[in-house]
């Protein structure tokens, strides 16, 4: 390693009074399982520059720019993946197998949201901004699912949040994607002020910002400490439970969903979602082991409360974007009976969901995307009616996201539920699983509601698609991997396990 | 004893320039208030030995930061009556929940975890803060201290995009136009 001597340096800035009086060697830290990172942030700050010099015509390519820098620091992150884990920067980044695979899902979803923005975006101002937010969001996620200590996360949270709140606001003419903004912001500043108290009596407590050490000194506080410790509990569970959507810290989610661009809606769902459940996973299980009862207990009720809001709650929804955003908290409440079975195989479960979320959820809405005519979003139930007729292939392929969505057998949103609901009945918790089986019943309902607008009403409207190949090969893929991934299941939950390996 | 009356007179001055920022009626004069406010935190640092943290608070919030914010309360006219109208409906409950996190953090404190840390203590005149501070800042935080710069990136990034317009009535000079124009755009013969 590299070691920068900057002694020699002072005391010639100081003059020989600062010899002696400052001895200070800085060590280069370990900076190679940053460079996807690295790479990420520079090409955001490049594409920011490059737009400016690229004629209104040309400005896709700061897309293309931005997908292939996704998938360069995705290769990267694989290629330094192999060397085994690996920490940085004094402890305060991990590079573990954990991590590796929640990068996987978000550069992923990085790259279908630009996919979907390409057309999307297409004649609106400032796009040059709009990629290079997206991927320093994606950074944020990143360092998120990287982050072994409180700094890094919350600092990685800090810059996802504020990219999306600016992304979820970019139709500045449009008065509900500005509403929608405030809301979010607002909302989310308060939960980050929560998270905030939260970390700091947990570092009241134990004097340390890193969650393994931050875990050792909760577990062995003395009963005087009982109250600071269910305080530091308390807060940091609600300001989580807000940035993944839990009931009832869900209320931005459907505002928000509705009134963003719908590509950013897309993002939204995925990256954030993985990015926060992965920092759960971890500061359940490095931060909170010796409060398993009590925290079991609390988001026990929370995923109760959650699958009710979002399963009933989607049912009278007209516009499929609100639907999409109350079906996005109720498998969020599904997520956490993996958090709840708190054993490999719960955690597992979560990954699993989450990757097969992926691809289900970005489906469904690049057809939405695909719909989006003059004047028309696309996004009413009643926009569907008559699909089946007109495009069937667009039919198909929403019918299989809807049912992999509603969890049908032998699609991939089957054994997605499959598998957390199993770890929930082992870690002992049957009760819970009942209630999430009958609310999958319940969602199931406006799932295939939407599927009965597309192949049995009479057409309300004229379709008129957009013409796109790229996004119309997104649809095929992301149909294709549902379809695979719930006919063999089997390799990916055994990568899952074996990302979850290291951790528990 | 000396310096614990120090400490009573900035603490408690802080308090009331606080209450100073929330009730006064003219913005400016809240603006007026915050200023206070920060010198007395600043005394507090002072107190702790903190020298650098001090000074940065009245040169960087007192000196930049709250200039700004005096700038834009000038310059946007926000209608404090409008603000305060929901002021006596919502007391109640934001008066509940503030009164709750404070009985949970002064119950917290008494609970006697806090005060094993180690109490922040003189450290003498010997120790350079800057430099101590330099010493941590660019090695163990570094990671965070490089990120927190994309945020304040992002942050400049994002409010531009945000508000950012294009005037349709602006007149805008060209001036690669004005010195390619030809003749014959502006010559016209005319035969008479």
């Amino acid at each position: 390693m590299a070691a920068y001597h900057a002694d020699d340096m002072l005391a010639w800035m100081l003059g020989d009074a600062g010899r002696g009086a400052v001895m200070t060697t800085f060590p280069m830290p370990n900076i190679a399982p940053l460079i996807p990172e690295m790479v990420v942030a520079a090409a955001a700050m490049a594409i920011l520059l490059w737009d400016l010099f690229l004629p209104r015509e040309r400005k896709h390519w700061s897309a293309w720019a931005a997908m292939i820098t996704c998938a360069g620091a995705l290769a990267l992150t694989l290629k330094l993946a192999a060397g085994g884990p690996a920490q940085a920067f004094y402890g305060y980044f991990t590079l573990d197998a954990f991590a590796v695979y929640a990068k996987l899902l978000i550069y992923g979803g990085t790259i279908l949201a630009v996919v979907l923005s390409m057309d999307y975006m297409k004649g609106e101002p400032h796009t040059g901004e709009y990629y290079s937010l997206l991927l320093f969001g994606t950074l944020g996620m990143t360092l998120m699912a990287s982050a072994p200590n409180f700094v890094t996360m919350y600092l990685g949270l800090e810059l996802m949040a504020l990219c999306t709140y600016v992304l979820v606001g970019y139709q500045r003419d449009v008065l509900r994607s500005s509403e929608a903004a405030l809301k979010y912001f607002i909302l989310g500043s308060l939960a980050s002020g929560v998270l905030l108290y939260g970390i700091s009596f947990v570092y009241g407590v134990s004097g340390s910002f890193d969650f393994a050490a931050a875990g050792q000194a909760i577990a062995h506080a003395g009963p005087d400490a009982r109250l600071a410790v269910m305080l530091a509990l308390v807060f940091l569970l609600a300001g989580l439970c807000f940035k993944v959507s839990v009931a009832p810290f869900h209320m931005w989610t459907p505002d928000a969903y509705e009134g963003a661009p719908t590509p950013i809606t897309a993002f939204m769902s995925i990256g954030p979602k993985v990015a926060g459940l992965v920092v759960f996973i971890r500061v359940l299980d490095d931060v909170l082991p010796g409060l398993k009862a009590d925290y079991t207990t609390i988001l026990s009720w929370l995923a109760v409360l959650t699958m009710a809001v979002g399963n009933l709650a989607a049912i009278g929804q007209r516009n499929i974007k609100r639907m999409l955003a109350y079906s996005t908290i109720g498998h969020i409440g599904f997520v956490m009976l993996g958090l709840i079975a708190a054993n490999a195989d719960g955690y597992a479960g979560v990954l699993v969901y989450l990757t097969v979320y992926l691809f289900m959820n970005m489906g469904a809405f690049a057809i939405i995307i695909l719909m989006r005519r003059e004047g028309i979003q696309g996004e009413l139930l009643d926009d569907f009616a008559g699909l089946g007729r007109v495009r069937p292939g667009y039919a198909l392929a929403m019918t299989l996201f809807l049912f992999s969505l509603a969890g049908i057998p032998f699609l991939g949103g089957f054994w997605a539920k499959y598998v957390v609901f199993i770890a929930a009945v082992e870690a002992g918790h049957l009760y819970l699983a009942l209630i999430a089986l009958l609310f999958s019943a319940v969602g199931a309902f406006y799932y295939i509601r939407v599927v009965k607008y597309i192949y049995f009403d009479e057409e309300r409207v004229a379709f008129n698609f957009i013409e796109n190949p790229l996004m119309q090969a997104t649809v095929a893929v992301t149909a294709i991997a549902v379809v695979a991934l719930g006919l063999f299941p089997g390799p990916m939950i055994a990568i899952c396990k074996s990302a979850i390996a290291g951790v528990i | 004893m000396l310096e614990l009356g120090f400490f009573y007179l900035f603490a408690g001055l802080a308090v009331v320039a606080a209450l100073g920022v929330i009730t006064a009626r003219n913005p400016v004069h809240s603006v007026m208030w915050l200023i206070f406010c920060f010198f007395n935190a600043a005394g507090l640092f002072f107190l702790l030995d903190a020298e650098f943290i001090g000074i940065l608070l009245i040169l960087v919030y007192v000196g930049a930061v709250m200039v700004l914010f005096m700038f834009v309360v000038m310059m946007l006219h926000v209608n404090l009556a409008a603000l305060r109208e929901g002021f006596l409906r919502y007391l109640p409950l934001g008066g509940a929940i503030a009164a709750a996190l404070l009985a949970e953090i002064v119950a917290a404190g008494f609970s006697g975890v806090f005060t094993r840390v180690p109490n922040p203590g003189h450290s003498g005149g010997q120790v350079n803060n800057t430099v101590e501070i330099g010493k941590v800042l660019y090695t163990k935080y570094l990671l965070g201290f490089e990120v927190a710069a994309v945020i304040l990136l992002v942050a400049l990034v994002g409010a531009v995009v945000l508000t950012i317009r294009k005037r349709k009535d602006a007149k805008y000079q060209n001036i690669a136009r004005q010195v390619a124009v030809k003749p014959s755009e502006r010559l016209r013969k005319v035969r008479m």
